[in-house]
């Protein structure tokens, strides 16, 4: 009985198979879209973009290859392209790629990248500075940001009626509600990472020599420990939370009435029904980091064309209002202006409702430079713990 | 065997040796010293003092089960096996939501007027962790030293009680003495699980000063990349684990001579 079930399921395989690729069409190729970043990135490629794309290019196949979260995701992702540089093969493997910023100095270093940017008809749209610019670097023409994410405060409006709006009156803010503001530390997700690189840029006022011209001074760290010393004593007000997602999970449950976030997590959990709906959002001044995640087309590309229609079809102003903005709740990598007609009013109102568009581009500041970053982490462990 | 064991632990051993730049010394040490010797002795307390309450909790309920075997003892056992067989993640994640400052326990105390939740129990540290890992290691020590302690036969038992000897002495003379290796092993086992958990610590101290040294490795490897510290770290659990793992070889030489 066993056995015949298995000659039957084995039999339904083959003949499914001979069907799968026995249509007899013209061969189609095949594009390879390789992405850094956390499942959510691979479920965007392979159930949105890649489907989304076959359709209005049925002769294309799209294959999704996922590297993993982080800029360790970003980093296999250089491995890859490195190797195939090193031996010298022409054409390579990968179409289109989505790395971190980091990535982009990494590669443009070692010459992997193709200039395709400014021959892109979504070009036009493209007004973010971080396409000009990655931590330092002139990045202009090889990459278009897909989408932009924030970290900005979140905060309960019923229990703080004035939020503080720049790093010295939440300074005040604690003091004055000890157990109240809460944040992850710098071990349990980027939100609190972030919350720490805006301690930074407000205590030294250095934010564009750490992050957008350079160059990394030794010197430097050595002063942050008054800074350094001063987030010891405001952490023993506040509450450390378990995660990016503690954070918000601690500000539904009411124990704590703010604490940084990601934007689109907000807005995700807020549509879940996971976030009490009355919470909002402010970036205090100077700002807080955001970070875009780029679209790159190899040098060695077997179909840069091709490639180049993908990233069109993603950076147009539908897509991106459609995929980007509702379904993933990210601020879009093109200009939000250009979407104006393509999302619902109501959900242009709610995601630039607390962060403005005037608020992305003044106070949506990017993370420090490679250096400088590793250096106040360690600096963190070193005098704030 | 060896290269997909011993390889592997000796280049992390080797590579523990070996700085950012290449060069090869105490760099990593240091730095582990620097930064990380709080969390070096928080993690062996909390590992030693989740040893021992696993240990005592589990001979104290396979002593029960062993002398009382009934319907409501039979329950508890087969009820008390779920916990290993949820992972570690799942784990975390229920106590995340269980011991939160308005999570279910926080907030079932203060219905019946135990705690008042604007100052709620806050068990994010040592405690929470404890009793993460008591729920998830005291069934695991148990399922080993029950085990045992069903091999030993009833006549001891009864030869003890008929010659006077009390509950208590009954366990302490003779069923523990009599079931020694089984409680060494799970002690063993329990250890070295808790030095190397890292979801559990992570998903309830993760930010935390001070925290685990797997959180510590996780941090060092993610944002740094920096192998060289994140073994010297590894080293360091190793050398924790080995103290149990000599106390074992010890204890097992012994027996054989």
């Amino acid at each position: 009985m066993r056995n015949r079930v298995l000659v039957l399921l084995l039999a339904t395989c083959l003949v499914m198979g001979v069907f799968a690729t026995g249509k007899g069409e013209a061969p189609k190729t095949r594009l390879i879209y390789m992405t850094a970043g956390d499942v959510n990135m691979l479920a965007l490629g392979q159930n949105v973009l890649g489907p989304g794309f076959q359709e209005k290019f049925p002769n294309v196949i799209v294959t999704t290859i996922h590297t993993g979260p982080g800029n360790a995701g970003s980093q296999m992702i250089l491995e890859k392209l490195q190797a195939e540089q090193a031996a010298g093969k022409k054409t390579g493997d990968v179409d289109v790629a989505m790395v971190h910023e980091i990535f982009m100095n990494w590669a443009l270093q070692k010459d992997l990248l193709l200039s395709y940017a400014k021959q892109a008809e979504t070009w036009k749209y493209v007004t973010s500075p971080f396409a000009k610019m990655s931590l330092g670097v002139n990045i202009e023409g090889y990459g278009i940001p897909m989408f932009h994410s924030q970290t900005a405060l979140a905060y309960n409006p019923d229990q703080v009626k004035n939020p503080p709006k720049s790093y010295a009156e939440l300074k005040e803010w604690v003091k004055q509600n000890p157990g109240k503001f809460g944040y992850n530390g710098i071990k349990g997700g980027a939100s609190g990472v972030s919350f720490v690189m805006g301690w930074v840029y407000a205590a030294t006022g250095k934010y564009q020599k750490y992050a957008i011209t350079g160059p990394f001074d030794k010197a430097e760290v050595a002063s942050w420990e008054p800074a350094f010393k001063e987030l010891k004593e405001f952490n023993k007000n506040v509450v450390i939370t378990a995660g990016n997602v503690g954070t918000l999970d601690g500000l539904n449950r009411g124990e704590i009435w703010m604490g940084p976030v990601w934007v689109d997590m907000f807005f995700t959990f807020m549509n879940e029904g996971k976030l009490n709906p009355k919470t909002r959002m402010i970036v205090p001044d100077p700002g807080m980091p955001g970070q875009p995640m780029y679209f790159v087309i190899p040098k060695n590309a077997p179909n840069p064309e091709l490639a180049r229609k993908f990233i069109e079809y993603v950076t147009s102003p539908a897509v991106q209002a459609r995929d980007i903005v509702i379904k993933f709740n990210w601020y879009p990598g093109i200009d939000g202006s250009f979407l104006k007609g393509a999302i619902p009013q109501e959900t242009y109102d709610k995601i630039y409702r607390d962060v403005t568009p005037q608020d992305l581009s003044k106070k949506g500041l990017s993370f420090p430079l490679a250096d400088y970053y590793s250096a106040v982490l360690e600096s963190y462990e070193k005098w704030a713990q | 065997m060896l290269l997909m064991y011993a390889w592997p632990f000796i280049a992390s051993v080797a590579r523990s040796f070996v700085d950012q730049d290449g060069r090869f010394g105490f760099g990593n040490y240091a730095k582990t010293g620097q930064l990380y010797l709080k969390d070096l002795a928080f993690t062996f307390s909390v590992t030693l003092f989740n040893t021992v309450a696993a240990a005592a909790g589990a001979i104290l309920l396979a002593v029960y089960f062993r002398l009382r075997q009934n319907a409501v003892s039979r329950l508890m056992a087969s009820l008390l096996k779920l916990p290993i067989f949820i992972p570690f993640v799942v784990v975390a994640q229920m106590m995340n939501s269980f011991l939160a400052p308005h999570g279910l326990l926080n907030t079932a105390l203060a219905q019946i007027g135990l705690i008042d939740l604007e100052r709620p129990l806050q068990l994010f540290n040592f405690a929470g962790l404890s009793f993460g890992f008591s729920w998830k290691q005291i069934p695991f020590a148990l399922l080993i030293i029950h085990g045992g302690f069903q091999m030993i036969d009833n006549s001891y038992i009864e030869a003890a009680r008929s010659a006077g000897a009390s509950l208590a002495k009954v366990v302490w003379r003779i069923l523990i003495p009599m079931n020694k290796s089984s409680i060494l092993v799970a002690v063993v086992l329990v250890y070295s699980s808790i030095v190397g958990t890292f979801t559990l610590p992570y998903m309830l101290i993760g930010g935390k000063v001070p925290t685990t040294i797997t959180v510590d490795i996780a941090h060092r490897v993610g944002y740094f990349r920096d192998f060289g510290v994140a073994n010297a770290l590894g080293v360091c659990s190793y050398v924790l684990v080995l103290v149990t793992a000599a106390y074992y070889l010890r204890t097992k030489l012994r027996e054989a001579r």
